[in-house]
């Protein structure tokens, strides 16, 4: 199914050119999604729709230059490219003409889909209702069931046509707790490129039990001691440490501001030697990855830090004309209505030679994070901080008391010198970014790690 | 809608439409140019007492046809919900704004928005880059029309500027950004979110940490709201009704400190803009949620009302491709019993992670935060690298009035007297 008839799309590209652009390009998307919550134990806010919409960009030299509207229409889509170009005030040309050429690449697999009605869905969705409801301390259950189909083109004044379909599917599960004054909530979000057969393959006993787990542990947890002190961070969603405190400050689009305290840094030991990490956006099935990126380049694996050198950025066209770092199929948006910009897609801590076991053992003094939460930077400056989930407390190479509350404090370039080992055990995990150029899925990931020193904050 | 009645179903159309113009500087140039136009419909539909929603942004025949079919099919999914019905008012409602607008030549938005970043760097020779700065207009319109023939307008015209200031110096960096909203291009204080941005970081340039320990805390105005926001689903009959709410049994119970009243104030004068209907056409009126500390109402919609046996306090809140939840408009925190300032207090201007690390069930958080420390009315030191943490609840029952004059946050969409709370958790050196 084509989204935009190629003929206009070689007008407004021709115009675009001859309104004195170096490149212009044109991403069309149409967007299905279907989701619901199944809260109260019954499906509730059952919806579905369509986005659509075209994003028009004209590069003169460094500046980039964006529009977009939902409309198909030939007229309209010509004055958008006119009120861009107009801005540029550059002497127009002979009107341009493209020749695309279609993109052939290989395609990242995908989960396999079935047809299922909308019956089988809730039966399915009722089974871990039920599961995580047989702890009587649960008080309410969300699963938050969601699906889409995005298909994208992109064509460009290189000549480049190219058309991809990315599936997604994701569910959210959020169980709150509560025993007399007490009360806490726990969440899992496991998701993937695919359909159906991702949700057949869940592990729901495992999930459901760990789920409980840790809001059972939260629950009568103590809050978390405040102060300074070394930290093993367990696997898969421990990575939002390294997504958070190093990845976002290795995107172009901080580099090329300047805005990342790395920018300078290719070469350089960025990190302790015991630590690798790349950005692969070719993962079989994972939630971040891409066949191409949104600019309609072939993603890859990139190599962002290997033994603690600095190897590579994650870069987009923009990055590339502004710093020369070569491009690495990292463009991504949450939707037509942003630009691209250099995004991480699956970023993980590459697995080390130790057992958890031995990180626990090193510490004298210090906190389990077992399973950590949310987190933000400020590329600029590197200052991160993330909240702990679920969280123990380590005496003489044991892990002792349950705490709650933890959260995590410092600065990139600080932390990435501190993680002394790494562990086996490396792990995926799904997760939502936000940044320039809005919230895309991406995964993050790591073997267990530990920091030699990080300030937590809890109870003073 | 004439479909939809055809099945002897009820339903309500939400059409949001939005134009919008941004651009950013760097190093002396335009670097980004943003415009668009876009539009979105949205469905309701409720058939044998279930409800389906559906949207779209595809605009022809078919595809909203599609859009009412899927919206239909939905509501099969769903068990009927007794207490969700289209509302039955009828008549129209208008809320459209209308501002002195002078008509503003391009290039003089241009000059304009290039020196969000210049007046940044010419002010101060540490300053490495603006990596924050951007001009931008926003027009939105909202349709909303119900099968019981209600029918509201609304409508809104946005300007707003962003700069920051990224500065270094041995060794160290620090960022402060600010922004600034108004409803004329002439109202937009280019100056103050220069200097602002300037003068704080230039601050936490020199910030330093502070030992661990028990701080009295007062947060800027901005970082208030933040927190109270953070936590709305405590004030939400939407929360209680998802048994997400930890004051979801508290009504008529003290939940907080005696000397403070917290209201919803949809029309109140000081406001960026006020609002006079709710997302079901409902009037929007001023609600006391919290009257000297004990707990009133909580903000309901026509759903949570019927689930409540109460009536709807005209809070309800929906977007095209959204269900129906509840928001509040304008939060007003007044007080009474001002006590005089404690001799050594935190002034908390920034907090980063809050989206993280706040728990909204039990009212944990805990941040990383800069700011000031003030001793005998004198600004000592500025503070960084510190976290904070707390509980809300607890926080707001330990909390003392400090001043008479209501203090507003920068987009102008919450209000409160100076408060200051006791004995917060600091970790740092």
């Amino acid at each position: 199914m084509q989204l935009l008839q190629s003929h206009i799309a070689q007008d407004i590209i021709g115009h675009g050119l001859s309104m004195g652009a170096d490149f212009v390009e044109i991403y069309i998307e149409k967007t299905q999604n279907e989701g619901f919550v199944f809260k109260n134990s019954r499906a509730e806010d059952t919806q579905s729709g369509i986005i659509f919409g075209i994003g028009i960009r004209l590069i003169y030299g460094e500046q980039a230059l964006y529009g977009y509207t939902n409309s198909t229409d030939r007229d309209e889509l010509l004055r958008i490219t006119t009120l861009l170009g107009s801005r540029i005030g550059k002497e127009t040309k002979t009107l341009a003409s493209v020749n695309f050429e279609k993109l052939i690449y290989p395609k990242v697999p995908t989960i396999t889909d079935r047809e299922v009605d909308a019956k089988y869905k809730l039966s399915f969705l009722k089974k871990i209702d039920e599961r995580l409801r047989a702890d009587q301390k649960v008080s309410q259950v969300m699963l938050n069931y969601s699906k889409k189909k995005q298909l994208i083109e992109v064509y460009n004044s290189e000549g480049l046509s190219a058309t991809e379909e990315r599936p997604y599917i994701r569910l959210f599960h959020q169980i709150v707790m509560k025993d007399g004054n007490l009360q806490t909530e726990a969440s899992f979000g496991p998701g993937a490129i695919g359909g159906w057969e991702f949700m057949e393959n869940l592990k729901i006993n495992e999930n459901c039990e760990m789920l409980l787990k840790q809001a059972n542990t939260t629950l009568y947890a103590p809050p978390c001691p405040a102060g300074k002190m070394p930290v093993i961070i367990d696997n898969g969603f421990g990575g939002v440490i390294f997504h958070e405190a190093c990845g976002h400050l290795l995107e172009t689009t901080s580099v090329e501001k300047k805005a990342s305290v790395f920018w300078d840094k290719l070469g350089e030991k960025i990190a302790h030697s015991a630590l690798s990490a790349v950005d692969d956006g070719t993962i079989s099935g994972s939630w971040g990855s891409l066949s191409i990126d949104d600019e309609g380049m072939p993603t890859q694996k990139t190599n962002l830090i290997e033994n603690g050198v600095l190897k590579r950025f994650i870069s987009d066209r923009m990055g590339e004309i502004k710093t020369g770092h070569k491009r690495t199929g990292s463009a991504r948006r949450q939707s037509y209505k942003f630009a691209p910009a250099s995004r991480m897609r699956n970023t993980y801590i590459e697995k080390g030679p130790h057992e958890l076991a031995e990180l626990i053992a090193s510490v004298a003094n210090g906190l389990y994070a077992k399973k950590m939460g949310g987190g933000s930077v400020n590329p600029a400056t590197g200052e991160f901080n993330f909240s702990v989930q679920e969280a123990y407390l380590i005496k003489d190479g044991k892990i002792t008391t349950p705490v709650k509350g933890a959260t995590l404090i410092g600065t990139g370039p600080d932390v990435m010198t501190k993680i002394s080992m790494v562990g086996k055990n490396l792990e995926l995990m799904a997760g939502m970014c936000g940044s320039v150029s809005g919230s895309i899925p991406t995964t993050v990931g790591q073997p267990c790690i530990k920091v030699d020193e990080i300030l937590v904050g809890g109870e003073a | 809608m004439n479909d939809i009645t055809d099945l002897k179903a009820d339903a309500d159309l939400i059409l949001s439409s939005s134009k919008s113009l941004k651009m950013s500087a760097q190093n002396g140039s335009i670097s980004e140019y943003k415009v668009s136009s876009s539009q979105m419909l949205g469905i309701r539909v409720i058939k044998d007492g279930a409800v389906g929603i559906s949207y779209t942004e595809a605009m022809d025949k078919d595809s909203l046809k599609f859009m009412v079919h899927q919206a239909l099919q939905n509501a099969q999914s769903n068990e009927a919900n007794p207490n969700e019905k289209i509302l039955d008012l009828n008549g129209s409602l208008s809320d459209v704004a209308s501002y002195p607008e002078v008509e503003v030549d391009i290039n003089v938005k241009t000059k304009k928005a290039l020196e969000l970043e210049s007046e940044v760097k010419a002010r101060d020779s540490r300053v490495t880059a603006v990596p924050y700065n951007s001009y931008s207009e926003n027009e939105f319109e909202s349709l909303y029309l119900t099968s019981k023939g209600r029918f509201t307008n609304y409508n809104d015209k946005t300007y707003s500027i962003t700069s920051s200031a990224l500065l270094a110096d041995q060794g160290k960096k620090a960022i402060y950004y600010d922004y600034c909203l108004a409803h004329t291009f002439n109202e937009l204080q280019w100056s103050k979110v220069v200097e602002t941005s300037l003068f704080h970081a230039r601050n936490i340039l020199g910030a330093k940490t502070l030992p661990t320990g028990k701080y009295h805390v007062r947060f800027s105005t901005d970082s208030l709201k933040d927190l109270i926001e953070c936590f709305s689903n405590f004030y939400s009959a939407k929360s209680a009704m998802d048994k997400v709410n930890p004051w979801a049994s508290k009504i008529g119970e003290q939940v907080i400190s005696p000397d403070i009243t917290l209201e919803d104030q949809p029309l109140y004068s000081d406001a960026y803009r006020t609002s006079l209907f709710d997302s079901e056409g409902v009037k929007r009126r001023a609600l006391t949620m919290i009257k000297d500390g004990t707990l009133k109402s909580f903000l309901h919609n026509s759903v949570t009302a019927n689930h409540f046996k109460t009536e709807t306090t005209g809070h309800a809140s929906r977007g095209a491709s959204s269900s129906l939840n509840v928001s509040g408009t304008h939060f007003v925190v007044s007080g009474s019993n001002k006590r005089p300032l404690p001799p050594k207090y935190m002034e908390v201007i920034q907090m980063d992670g809050l989206h993280s690390g706040a728990n909204r069930v039990t009212g944990n958080f805990s941040v990383a935060v800069k700011g000031y420390l003030w001793e005998n009315g004198q600004k000592i030191m500025t503070f960084g690298n510190i976290t904070l943490s707390g509980n809300l609840i607890e926080l707001l029952k330990n909390v003392e009035v400090v001043g008479e004059k209501m203090e507003a946050s920068t987009d102008l969409s919450f209000f409160s007297v100076p408060l200051m709370f006791n004995d917060l958790s600091i970790a740092g050196s």
